[in-house]
């Protein structure tokens, strides 16, 4: 018997569908004869009492998450997501240094400093990549903290936002798709792959309601793993490797019929009845790589 | 994240040896880490509770306390906290209204801040210079500031913080070249 703690925030059972499939990691552990608990940030002095760790509260090298990833790293604990990829997920700047250093199809992509901000640089981005381009920040998640801007003075107003917390951007061309792969890999091996529908009038999968602190999501269409394009899921895993052998929730355009990884995210969303759809193995899978 | 770190991360990237390494800063500035890395290596640490709960401070450790917020925007600014209607306001300031946690640490002793320069620390104490050679050994931080618990015959190590520019004197820049000079402390 493996004893799980499955790390989670209160806003984790907020969304009914996310609750449910927490719910059946619980169920799936348990029925494989493991124990299976949630711990919260108060908690985590009990993670020596654990085998192995779960994360599915939203992780960054600044947040609770990552205390929690490294200790049970430290400890010798099997845990998802670990600290390494913890910290590469989360910089999306020591993401796409790692897709050029091994040659991951990318969108194409340059890194801005603080200092880099004049008038002559914003040209030549907006020459180099056309108008509309994307900025971002290095810790987006979500959709949060990633603009398109058309003009240097919106440039300058979402930069200025995006510097408090880091002194680089990224600065990305604009590549609009009606929707966004997202494949789920686990230790190598695919384990769902599915469309995040850009919602109406949208360009990026959760947009912002006006004057609102909520966002209104596009569709989750999932396809069967055999039925998705085979060179789609070997970008996927190929990107996955830089990163690590965890559980990870690549995100891929497709332009022109090739495939360009967006990001790689660790502590991918899981809810039921969307991800799991098709493949309602991934709870069995995900707990047998952590008892292992 | 600082300029520093993307210097680092990049260097790294292409396959140079850098000191300190972004795993190693990203660890040292985060108390409850550093702590349970440099007891893995022997270091004496202070024991150190996560929590946002001022009643389980108390429960587990009295008062006076160190703490130190683990929020993503202050982590190691610390607050000693002597009486239990400052624990409750700090605590409750600190975790952003309980929103995030923070480590807290018994105050034993003396709490000193001792300046590491490539684990070299000038101070008489035996104990705290063996100490800033062992955690600079572990976290390769090269200037940093060593907050260090001294109770009777022994110490503690409680946390580690940045040293600003402008805490960095002539004198201190004497000894840093010293060390420099004689090739120490930089990939030894």
């Amino acid at each position: 018997m493996t004893r799980i703690a499955c790390f989670v925030e209160k806003y984790n059972f907020q969304h009914a569908r996310e609750a449910e499939a927490l719910h059946l990691f619980k169920l799936t552990a348990e029925q494989m004869g493991h124990k299976f608990d949630f711990i919260f940030k108060s908690d985590l002095s009990e993670i020596p009492n654990y085998d192995a760790v779960f994360i599915r509260a939203t992780t960054d090298p600044l947040y609770t998450s990552y205390l929690v990833s490294k200790t049970a790293w430290e400890l010798g604990l099997r845990v998802i997501d670990d600290p390494n990829s913890i910290r590469i997920c989360a910089n999306k700047i020591h993401q796409y240094e790692l897709f050029e250093k091994h040659n991951i199809p990318h969108i194409p992509t340059l890194i801005i400093s603080r200092d880099e901000i004049h008038h002559k640089q914003i040209q030549e981005l907006f020459d180099l990549f056309g108008r509309p381009i994307v900025l971002k920040a290095p810790y987006t998640s979500f959709s949060k903290y990633v603009e398109k801007v058309s003009c240097e003075t919106s440039f300058r107003h979402f930069a200025r936002r995006f510097f408090r917390r880091s002194d680089m951007l990224v600065v990305q061309k604009f590549m609009p798709t009606r929707f966004d792969w997202r494949v789920g890999v686990l230790n190598d091996e695919i384990l769902y792959v599915c469309k995040y529908m850009m919602p109406n009038g949208g360009w990026k999968h959760g947009v912002k309601r006006k004057g609102k602190n909520s966002f209104r999501w596009g569709r989750t269409v999932t396809l069967k793993k055999i039925n998705a394009p085979s060179k789609l899921k070997e970008t996927a895993l190929k990107a996955c490797r830089i990163v690590g052998h965890g559980l990870y929730g690549v995100d891929i355009k497709e332009v022109n019929g090739e495939y360009v990884v967006v990001e790689v995210n660790d502590n991918p969303s899981i809810y039921r009845g969307y991800e799991d759809r098709w493949d309602r193995d991934i709870y069995v899978k995900i707990i047998k790589y952590l008892a292992t | 994240m600082k300029t520093g770190y993307y210097v680092s991360l990049h260097a790294e990237i292409l396959g140079d040896r850098v000191i300190p390494s972004t795993k190693d800063c990203v660890d040292a500035y985060r108390v409850p880490i550093l702590l349970l890395r440099a007891a893995k290596r022997g270091v004496p640490t202070i024991p150190f509770l996560i929590t946002d709960s001022p009643k389980r401070i108390i429960q587990e450790f009295g008062l006076p306390v160190i703490v130190f917020p683990l929020s993503p925007f202050t982590f190691n600014r610390l607050t000693v906290i002597k009486s239990r209607s400052t624990l409750y306001k700090s605590i409750k300031k600190l975790s952003f209204n309980h929103r995030y946690t923070v480590c807290a640490q018994p105050l034993y002793g003396e709490l000193i801040s001792c300046k590491s320069f490539f684990g070299y620390c000038h101070r008489k104490d035996l104990d705290v210079k063996d100490t800033a050679r062992r955690v600079y050994q572990i976290f390769r931080i090269p200037l940093c500031k060593l907050l260090i618990q001294k109770s009777r015959d022994s110490i503690y190590l409680c946390g580690l913080q940045p040293l600003n520019l402008d805490e960095i004197t002539v004198s201190d820049l004497v000894k840093i070249s010293r060390i420099l000079s004689r090739g120490e402390g930089l990939f030894d």
